[in-house]
This record gives structure tokens, C-alpha cells and sequence, in this order.
């Protein structure tokens, strides 16, 4: 490992590169440290940074052209060598800056202030990275697979031996069926709690049921899943769906609905708690002098101000209900079907998704690469969800500040 | 303006009283926030509350129509008397006291709503009128009491936060006076405002008190000379003075009064 | 005080006014109606959620309490030197020649004794359902003690061993005389034998440490399977998060709170972020697969990737609270450093920062916690895989293949002995404690840190 080796040496260099520049500087000024611009440990820094980021840039370079198999694994040594070069270099440099009227404190901050700007970069190349990864693998996807009977195929159909019918319609129906489901348990719940909460309850409800809440909120989304798997499915399918001669499969569509509804409870509940709080407490009272009952505040004032951010609200717990996961894993079935029947499995694009990747097949062939296909569909459908839930949110805030 | 005063004056005291307080006490936690108030306020009367910040004017104008239920921690002790009926008995519905003593804010509050809409609020919502004809009629006669109707009629269904801010606040007003109130409560409602639309809302003040009683609380003692018949003084969640608003300013009997009014304290 | 005379309220007691305050009218009525109408749907909301709440940890609970008992059944064996060590010459590496079946003869013969030992005789019970009381894994911990400690062989040594998963569960109340009838590993014979067994004190349940220590085991031996593993390779994942994501999100949310200035790039960054926090966590593991897999070449079911695939996930996540935190500190602070001929960096690291630790703490830690809990991108990267060799120490094990606790309840769910269920319950309430303990952590700093500020 020539390149660890390098990096190691690179880190001893520079901290031996701040001794030495420490001591410099005071030598320079006869260890009168107030004749310096900057205080010594700055020009230690200065020193430190200036042998460490060349060897760092060299590294990282070499690292990327060896994944990009520009550069074979016998270069190592080699980049090792050009690194500690580098190093050497930088050490070097920065010693002989260092004077009385080196301005060591404003380099170091310079340096500094890039390390930070590179850091907030990182969001950005992972949104790229997604982006890229998606788009390139299903680019391969649609070389060997026709993009029309992808997106407008109602079937679903897998086969190891090849020939798989691999349509999105049925996923997609099943991802709005459970999406729909969950939305319809969770708004109004989650609504009225947050109502409840914010106009009703006293000190002590609020004490103890927002922390409750929270709990809810922070309980992983497997824990739901087993939850779906384990207790809900077989409670509908024994008390709902055998008697009503509507099915007998434990996992269902109602299941993970339900389940994946109670899980974005907390979730729309404090989104909107928070665009309730932003009413500004004088409409209220407007409303109240003039004789309303706080239902009717509620109802005629304080929502009709906050729709647009429970709109945002709504918008977000959307996109979270289609790109959950777990739950549907295992409450939902691995049935590809449309069906209006709630209680029956029906599949969505997450699911496929796990499967398709967890399974054995090659992973050229279309049955795998189509994951990347169904992928790029949910980082669509969500991103437009997001943009627009995040836009009207931001608005909301600004209106009242 | 003197004349005026002096003839309202003499009417003062045909009037009947409206509003009785006795032993008001208001405690927001632990902080014993208004003292043991005792007021006779009169019918068709604009009656002043001055004082300095904190003196516990605004608490008890909040009292008047129980807007002080809406903070958990405030409790309030004593009777107050609207017509003889203790407005704190418990078989009083704060809903139905609020529609009979109205209230304007210190800041202009429209609902995001249409003017015509923030008008006819409190007619909806107490049942005011039995057709679209009548709440038409009801809104044009609040926003003429307002002196709003020729500045939005060709404009009622646009959003009433679009107005100016003495505008607004004169919306407020058509809102409170939609719901035929017999009190009319205003709290510091010009003090968002500037001069201009200060007059404006005074000049209504003296309108408005041919048909209610009105209360308002005032940080400004021209403002209460001009526009009150009776004034009263607070200070330290104490009532330290109540009397005619010329006698209060011109030979108040307390010393605090007096110290407030020549600007000494406030 | 006041100069005019009070009236006396009773002045006014008989006047009629328009109308009274102390009834309510039919409309006055109706809205109440209304009113706790609505009231009453407020507090369903919050019944419907706590009532959820409560039945979600309480059916966790129940289930998966008995993954942390075990019944051993405790024998004496005869490790007879003929077949376990046939060269007789005690070397451990002669031993190992000596495969976990034969270990498991002298197990099957050392609980016929037992049986035989206490006369138990029960009708139509074959030796089968004997030499099954114990686990399949049984044999191969016997084999782990005797090649750790050779001089063992030739003598009798009293050995805890494993009961076959069925029998723990008879114990737990899982299986019952009933189930056993139409369940092909066991029989109601068998599960009378245990309950002879247990009258006699052969048989002890106590509480099972070794579900924390022990790597998972395969579909016939839930009895073995433990979360060892897991628990490594979460803590490991950790790791990595920790040493990545939280660095790299403080100074991203330092320079885009106090350095960035306010233009395109600066509003496309901060877009993005938000949008980021918003992402599927499934993205993300597709994301992995094809950057850190199949791109980078690293290896699959390492924590390494796990951990930066999780470490993509929480950037965001710590920056939104850490930038909030940020934001919080009062600008006159900043203007006290500047004024005293502070550069904007040391009024930043020196005084902001300082200021907004318990805020940055607390947002990290939820973080950390919210990625512990992850499972779909791990799935993705797979981490799915069944692993039983515990991953090597810092940094080499970074690379090994590893599991992780959420993962392995996802795997536990996908096995059909219903044993595995009670395991994934309880997979999940060691997950729960380590949730419970990270939030208790973030509370308690941020108390500690508001009282020192």
C-alpha cells in the first residue's frame, strides 16, 4: 500500500511542518511574537496546510484515474513517491514565506474558508453522483430493453430464462394505492392532532403527548414493517378479509397502507404544527373578539392562512409514502397486479426495486438493470414532489415571515 | 373641539350605565396583574384608559370580553356587569358575549380574506342575516359606519390586506361593527397608524359613540382628551383615578395622575 | 379614588335587556355542539396515535422478550477419546481433523443417557425425537470448548447445550402440545419428554447473553442465531458516519451559514440540500451500488460502503439542524468578536460555534440515530447476505463482510420458522434501546451545555 504510506508520510510532514514553522516565525522576530503580522501558531498552520493539501491533491487525483483504470495498480509506487515530492515541495514553500510581515493568519483562512466552500460542494456531487447513476445504468437498461413497453406495460413479469415483460403500470398503481391509503390515515389524523395540539390542548396534555409523538416519529421504519408483517396483515386478513370472501393474503395493500399511514402521522403532525404556529396569534384573536368559537377560528380563519403550507405538508408526506420502503416490503406482497381490492398484495416500485437488485441474476441483463429504470422513475416523481412541496412551504414562511 | 367637549359634557350624564366593575382582580401565574378595580362605564360614552406601558390598562379592557380566557395562565376575580349580568357567571358563553362587545386591536388584523368576506365574518358566523341581500346590506351599512364605503366599494372582493394600514384598521372596525355590538372595544387601535389615518379614526370614534359604548385604551393623553368624555388612570394594575376627561386633565385629584399628565412618570 | 358615586349593581338587576347573556340561544347552542364536535375529533387524532403507539411497542415487546431467554438443557457428556482425539495424542490441530458430526454422536448418546439416566419412557417417542431436544448447533459449540481446552477429552464434563428451537419455544409458550401435532420437527412426545426433563431440573431458561454475542445461524437453527455480527457492523457503520458525515456537515453549514454569499449557487446548494433531506433513502442505496460497487470496486456487505452510503444520507440531515443552530446564536455576538479585531473566522470558530454546540449535538446525534435505523439502502449494498464470521478488529474490518441490526430483523422476517420472528422482535428492542439511549444522550447534552451558556 504505497499510497497509505504516502498519505502517513504527508500527515508527519505537516505536523512536523507546524513545529518548524512555529519556531521560525518566533526566531524570525527574535521571540518577540508581537512584531509578528500573525500569531506562530498561525504560521505553524500555514506550514502544516501548505505541505499537506499537494500530496492530498495528488492522491486524490491518482485515486480517481485508478478507478477510472487510466492508471494501473503498479503505479502506486510511483504516485507515492510524486506525493511525498509534492509534499516536500509544499513544506519547503511554506518555511521560507515565513516572515515578520508574512500574513500567515489571512492565508491560513484562506485555505480554511475553500475547505469549508469544498465540504458544502458534497451536495451537490452526491445529487450528481444520483443523478449520473441513474441515468447512465438506465440508459443501458433502455439499450437492451424498449423504453415504451417499460413505461406503458401492464405487465410485470420476471423470467430468469429471459423474455420478462417488465411494464411500470402495474408498480405504479400499486405505489399509489398503498400512497393513497397512507395519506388518508395520516392527513387528517396527523391534522387534527396538530389542531388539537396547537389551539386546544393544556400544558400537560402537550407535555406528555408531543414527546409521545416524537417517539412515533423516530421509530425506524423496519419496526413498522415488522409491525405490518407480524400484526396488522394477519389481523386483516383474519377478521376482514377471510369472513368478507375478500382475499386470504396476509400482506395487502390496506396493510401496508395503514401501517406506512400510522408511521407519517408524526411526520404531517409537526410539519403542520409548525405552519399553524406561523398564523400570527393576532387573526386569532381578531377572530375570537368578534365572537367566534375557536372551531370556528380554527376552521374559517386559521386554516383557510395555513393551506398553502399544509398543501407543502401534504406534498412532502407524499413523496415519503412512495419512496418507503421497508414497510411495503414486508406488508404489501410481491404481486404485481392491479386490482381495487384493497385487501389483496399488490407490489410497488420500491419493492421491485429491492428484489430485482437483492436477486441473483447478472447484472447486465434487463432484469436487473431495470431497477435503475424504476429508481430513476421514484427519484423523479419524488424531486418534483419535493420541489414543488418546498417551494410553497418557503413562500408560506416568507408571507408571515 | 372645546365647545363640543363642553356639550357632550352635559350629556354624559343622561346616559345610562353599561358596563359595572367590582373587584376586579387579574393574576397572569403568579403575578397579581390588576388590583381591585371598581368602574361605572356609561352608554354612548367613549371612555379612556390611560396610563403608563405594564399599568394593566389593556388586561382589563381584555376582561370586558373575556379575550383574556384565550391566555391559559391569566384567571381573573371579581364581577363585571354587562346590563347587570355577570359577564364571568358561568352560564355566559364567552361565543355570545364577544358578539355583544366587540373589539378592534392595536395592530390591523384582516383575515386573509376579501373585504367583503372580513365584513361579513361576523354576520355568518352569528347567524346575522337570513339572505345574500340582507349580509350585502349589513356590510355596506358596517363599511359606511367606518367610513371605509367609498374608499372599497367598487373593490369588495379584493383581499383586504391589500389596503393601507389606516384602512385596514378601519376594516377592523366595519368587522367589529358588523355584528351589532353594544360595546365597542378598542385596544391602542392607532398606535400602527400614522397621523393622518390617526384622525381619521379618531373623527370615527366620535361617530361610532352615537350608537355604542365605546372603550378605548390609549397610550396618547391628546388622544384621549380629543376623543374621550370620561377617562380613566391606571397605574402599577391599579385604577389610581376615574373621572370627566377634562376634570382628569385639567385638576386631577391624585398625585400620580398628576405627575403622569405633566409627564413626570409614563 | 374615582370621583363619581358607584352604582350599586342591583340598580340594574331589574332593567330588561335585549338580550340575556346567561341563556344561550338555539344558534349559540348549535355551534357549541359544533365546537366539541370538532374538540372531539382532536382528541381521536391523538387517542388514534397514542393508542398505535402504544399497541406497536407492546406487540414488539411481548414478542420479542423471549429472544433474550434460552433453554439449555444441562447433561453430563462423555467425551470418549476414541472418537474425538483417535491418535490420542492431544494435538489441537490433530482434533480439529475431527468434523462437529461426530461431536454430535457423543452428544446424542450423552442425552440418551439422560433420558435412560431418569427412566423416563414415553410412549411412541422415537430415539429421533430424543438425540432432537438439543440443537444442531450444539455439537459444533461442544467442538469450539473441547479444541479450545484439549485435556477436556476422556473425561465427563457437565456442558449447558443448546435445546433444539422448538423445544425453547414449548418453554416460551410458541409451541404447544396442539402445534406440535401438525408440526413435522417435533411431537407432542418429544415436548413431554422436555416438560419430564424440566420436572427434573435438566432443563434451565435464563436469560441469553449469547443472543448478543453470536453471529446469525441458518434456517434450522434459530436457537443459535445471535446479533453479534449486526451489532458490529452497525457499530461500525457508525463509525464511519460519525467520522465523515459530521465534519464535513459542520463546515458545509458554517460556510453556507456565516461565509457563502447570497447568489446563484449559494441558493442551488441550499435547494439542494433541502431536496436531498427529502431523497428516498432507496435512491441512496442505488446510488452506493453503482458508485461505491460497481464503480469504486469496493467490496459488497462491507461496513465501509454502509457507512458512506449512510453518511450521504445524514449530510443533509445534520446540516439543516446544525445551520439552524447556527442561526440561532444572536448576530451581537459576531459583532462583539469583530469589534474587538476578531477576523471574521476566529469571531466564527471561537465564539459562534461554542455558542451553537448543543444545537449542532443534538442535530447530530438524531442524525446518527435516524442512519442506525436505516435498512433499504443497506439492502441495496448487500448487506442482505447471510454472514456468520464475525468481522475482523478497526480498520481491516471496515472492509469485511458485515450485517447490520436493522438488515438482520429484514432478513429474520424472510426465514419461514416462525422462532426467527421472535428474534427479529427482539432485533428490534436492542435496536429500540440504542435509539432510546442516543436520544436520552442528545437531551442530556443539550441540557448540560445550555446550563454552562
Amino acid at each position: 500500500m504505497p499510497l497509505s504510506w504516502a498519505l502517513l508520510a504527508s500527515f508527519l510532514l505537516a505536523a512536523a511542518g507546524y513545529v518548524v514553522g512555529r519556531g521560525r516565525a518566533l526566531a524570525s522576530v527574535g521571540s518577540d511574537a508581537r512584531r509578528l503580522h500573525s500569531r506562530p501558531n498561525y504560521h505553524g498552520c500555514s506550514v502544516a496546510l501548505t505541505a499537506l493539501l499537494p500530496p492530498l491533491a495528488v492522491l486524490a487525483v491518482a485515486s480517481a484515474l485508478r478507478l477510472t483504470d487510466v492508471l494501473t495498480d503498479e503505479t502506486g509506487a510511483v504516485v507515492g513517491i510524486l506525493a511525498l515530492v509534492a509534499a516536500i515541495g509544499g513544506l519547503g514553500l511554506g518555511v521560507m514565506r515565513i516572515g515578520q510581515e508574512f500574513q500567515a493568519r489571512n492565508v491560513v483562512e484562506r485555505m480554511v474558508l475553500g475547505l469549508l466552500m469544498l465540504c458544502s460542494l458534497i451536495a451537490i456531487v452526491t445529487t450528481a453522483g444520483i443523478v449520473l447513476s441513474l441515468v447512465f445504468e438506465t440508459g443501458h437498461f433502455f439499450q437492451i430493453y424498449d423504453w415504451k413497453t417499460f413505461l406503458f406495460g401492464t405487465e410485470w413479469t420476471p423470467r430468469f430464462q429471459g423474455n420478462s415483460q417488465l411494464g411500470i403500470v402495474p408498480l405504479l398503481w400499486g405505489t399509489m394505492y398503498v400512497s393513497a391509503i397512507a395519506l388518508l390515515v395520516a392527513v387528517p389524523i396527523g391534522l387534527f392532532a396538530a389542531i388539537y395540539m396547537s389551539e386546544y390542548a393544556s400544558r400537560r396534555v402537550r407535555g406528555f403527548v408531543k414527546p409521545a409523538i416524537e417517539v412515533l416519529a423516530g421509530i425506524p421504519t423496519i419496526v413498522y414493517g415488522l409491525f405490518a408483517l407480524i400484526t396488522v396483515g394477519p389481523l386483516l386478513r383474519d377478521y376482514f378479509a377471510q369472513p368478507l370472501g375478500l382475499g386470504n393474503s396476509g400482506t395487502s395493500v390496506l396493510t401496508a397502507g395503514l401501517v406506512m399511514g400510522i408511521m407519517l402521522i408524526p411526520f404531517v403532525s409537526s410539519l403542520s404544527d409548525d405552519i399553524i404556529n406561523a398564523v400570527p396569534q393576532s387573526l386569532r384573536d381578531g377572530a375570537l373578539g368578534l365572537g367566534s368559537t375557536p372551531s370556528e377560528t380554527v376552521r374559517q380563519v386559521v386554516l383557510p392562512a395555513a393551506l398553502p403550507g399544509i398543501v407543502g405538508a401534504v406534498l412532502l408526506a407524499a413523496s415519503r409514502a412512495i419512496g418507503e420502503t421497508m414497510i411495503v416490503v414486508l406488508g404489501a406482497g410481491a404481486a404485481a397486479q392491479m386490482s381495487l381490492n384493497p385487501l389483496e398484495a399488490m407490489t410497488t416500485i420500491t419493492v421491485k426495486i429491492v428484489s430485482q437488485l437483492t436477486g441473483d441474476s447478472d447484472f447486465n441483463s434487463p432484469e436487473t438493470l431495470v431497477a435503475f429504470a424504476l429508481g430513476l422513475t421514484l427519484f423523479a416523481i419524488t424531486l418534483v414532489l419535493n420541489v414543488v412541496a418546498l417551494y410553497i412551504v418557503r413562500k408560506y414562511r416568507e408571507q408571515y415571515e | 373641539m372645546y365647545d363640543t367637549n363642553r356639550r357632550v359634557e352635559n350629556a354624559v350624564n343622561l346616559n345610562d350605565i353599561k358596563i359595572q366593575a367590582r373587584k376586579v382582580q387579574v393574576y397572569y401565574g403568579d403575578k397579581h396583574a390588576l388590583k381591585d378595580v371598581d368602574v361605572d362605564i356609561q352608554d354612548k360614552t367613549v371612555t379612556a384608559f390611560i396610563g403608563p406601558s405594564g399599568c394593566g390598562k389593556s388586561t382589563f379592557l381584555r376582561c370586558i370580553n373575556r379575550m383574556n380566557d384565550t391566555i391559559p395562565i391569566a384567571r381573573v376575580e371579581g364581577q363585571i356587569l354587562l346590563d347587570g349580568e355577570d359577564v364571568y357567571d358561568r352560564r355566559v358563553d364567552p361565543v355570545q358575549l364577544r358578539a355583544k362587545v366587540g373589539m378592534v386591536f392595536q395592530k390591523p388584523n384582516p383575515f386573509p380574506k376579501s373585504i367583503y368576506d372580513n365584513v361579513a365574518y361576523g354576520p355568518r358566523i352569528h347567524g346575522l342575516s337570513r339572505n345574500r341581500g340582507e349580509l350585502d346590506g349589513i356590510v355596506e351599512k358596517a363599511l359606511r359606519g367606518a367610513a371605509l364605503w367609498n374608499e372599497v366599494k367598487d373593490r369588495l372582493q379584493e383581499p383586504g390586506t391589500g389596503l393601507s394600514g389606516g384602512q385596514q384598521q378601519r376594516l377592523c372596525i366595519a368587522r367589529a361593527v358588523a355584528t351589532s355590538p353594544e360595546v365597542l372595544l378598542m385596544d391602542e387601535p392607532c398606535s400602527a397608524l400614522d397621523p393622518i389615518a390617526t384622525a381619521q379614526i379618531e373623527e370615527l370614534i366620535e361617530e361610532l359613540r352615537e350608537q355604542f359604548s365605546v372603550v378605548i385604551v390609549t397610550h396618547s393623553m391628546q388622544q384621549a382628551a380629543r376623543v374621550s368624555q370620561k377617562t380613566a388612570f391606571f397605574h402599577l394594575g391599579n385604577l389610581v383615578e376615574y373621572g370627566d376627561t377634562d376634570d382628569i386633565f385639567t385638576k386631577p385629584r391624585d398625585s400620580r395622575t398628576e405627575a403622569y399628565i405633566s409627564g413626570r412618570i409614563g | 379614588m374615582t370621583d363619581m358615586p358607584l352604582s350599586r349593581p342591583t340598580d340594574m338587576a331589574d332593567r330588561k335587556p335585549s338580550a340575556s347573556l346567561l341563556e344561550q340561544d338555539a344558534r349559540t347552542k348549535a355551534r357549541n355542539a359544533a365546537e366539541k364536535r370538532f374538540r372531539l375529533y382532536g382528541v381521536a387524532a391523538i387517542a388514534i396515535s397514542m393508542i398505535a403507539l402504544v399497541v406497536l411497542l407492546a406487540t414488539i415487546l411481548t414478542g420479542g422478550a423471549g429472544a433474550f431467554r434460552q433453554t439449555y438443557l444441562n447433561i453430563p457428556v462423555e467425551l470418549d477419546a476414541e472418537i474425538l482425539d483417535p491418535k490420542g495424542n492431544r494435538d489441537p490441530a490433530e482434533m480439529a481433523k475431527v468434523l462437529t458430526l461426530s461431536y454430535g454422536k457423543v452428544l446424542d448418546a450423552a442425552v440418551e443417557a439422560t433420558v435412560a439416566r431418569h427412566g423416563l419412557q414415553i410412549e411412541g417417542l422415537s430415539e429421533k425425537d430424543i438425540d432432537n431436544l438439543i440443537s444442531k448447533e450444539a455439537s459444533a459449540q461442544v467442538r469450539d470448548r473441547v479444541l479450545a481446552e484439549p485435556e477436556l477429552v476422556g473425561q465427563t464434563v457437565e456442558f449447558d447445550v443448546l435445546t433444539g428451537g422448538r423445544i425453547d419455544g414449548y418453554f416460551k409458550g410458541r409451541v404447544t402440545m396442539e402445534s406440535a401435532e401438525r408440526d413435522s420437527n417435533t411431537s407432542p412426545q418429544q415436548l413431554q419428554l422436555a416438560q419430564e426433563l424440566a420436572d427434573r431440573g435438566e432443563m434451565v431458561t435464563r436469560f441469553n447473553w449469547n443472543f448478543l454475542r453470536y453471529a446469525d445461524a441458518s434456517d434450522q437453527r434459530p436457537e443459535a442465531a445471535g446479533l453479534g455480527v449486526a451489532i458490529l457492523g452497525s457499530f461500525y457503520m457508525m463509525l464511519v458516519v460519525l467520522v465523515l458525515a459530521v465534519p464535513i456537515g459542520v463546515a458545509a453549514s458554517i460556510y453556507l451559514e456565516e461565509f457563502a454569499p447570497k447568489n446563484r449557487i449559494t441558493d442551488i446548494i441550499e435547494v439542494n440540500i433541502s431536496n436531498l433531506a427529502a431523497v428516498p433513502s432507496i435512491v441512496f442505496g442505488i446510488l452506493g451500488l453503482a458508485a461505491f460497487i460497481n464503480f469504486a470496486g469496493l467490496p459488497q456487505s462491507a461496513p465501509i460502503v454502509g457507512g458512506l452510503v449512510l453518511t450521504l444520507m445524514t449530510l443533509p440531515r445534520i446540516i439543516i439542524p446544525t445551520r439552524a443552530a447556527l442561526k440561532a446564536v444572536p448576530p451581537s455576538i459576531r459583532d462583539a468578536a469583530l469589534g474587538v479585531g476578531a477576523s471574521k473566522m476566529q469571531s466564527v470558530f471561537h465564539h459562534v460555534l461554542p455558542l451553537a454546540t448543543p444545537g449542532i449535538l443534538t442535530g447530530m446525534i438524531l442524525g446518527l440515530a435516524q442512519a442506525l435505523g436505516e435498512t433499504a439502502p443497506l439492502l441495496l449494498i448487500g448487506m442482505v447476505a447471510f454472514i456468520r464470521d464475525v468481522p475482523g478488529g478497526l480498520p481491516s474490518g471496515l472492509f469485511d463482510p458485515a450485517s447490520a441490526l436493522p438488515v438482520q430483523v429484514y432478513n429474520w422476517t424472510q426465514r419461514s420458522d416462525p422462532a426467527f420472528i421472535e428474534r427479529a422482535s427482539g432485533a428490534i428492542i436492542v435496536l429500540l434501546i440504542f435509539l432510546l439511549c442516543m436520544n436520552v444522550l442528545a437531551i442530556w447534552l443539550r441540557r448540560k451545555f445550555e446550563r454552562r451558556w
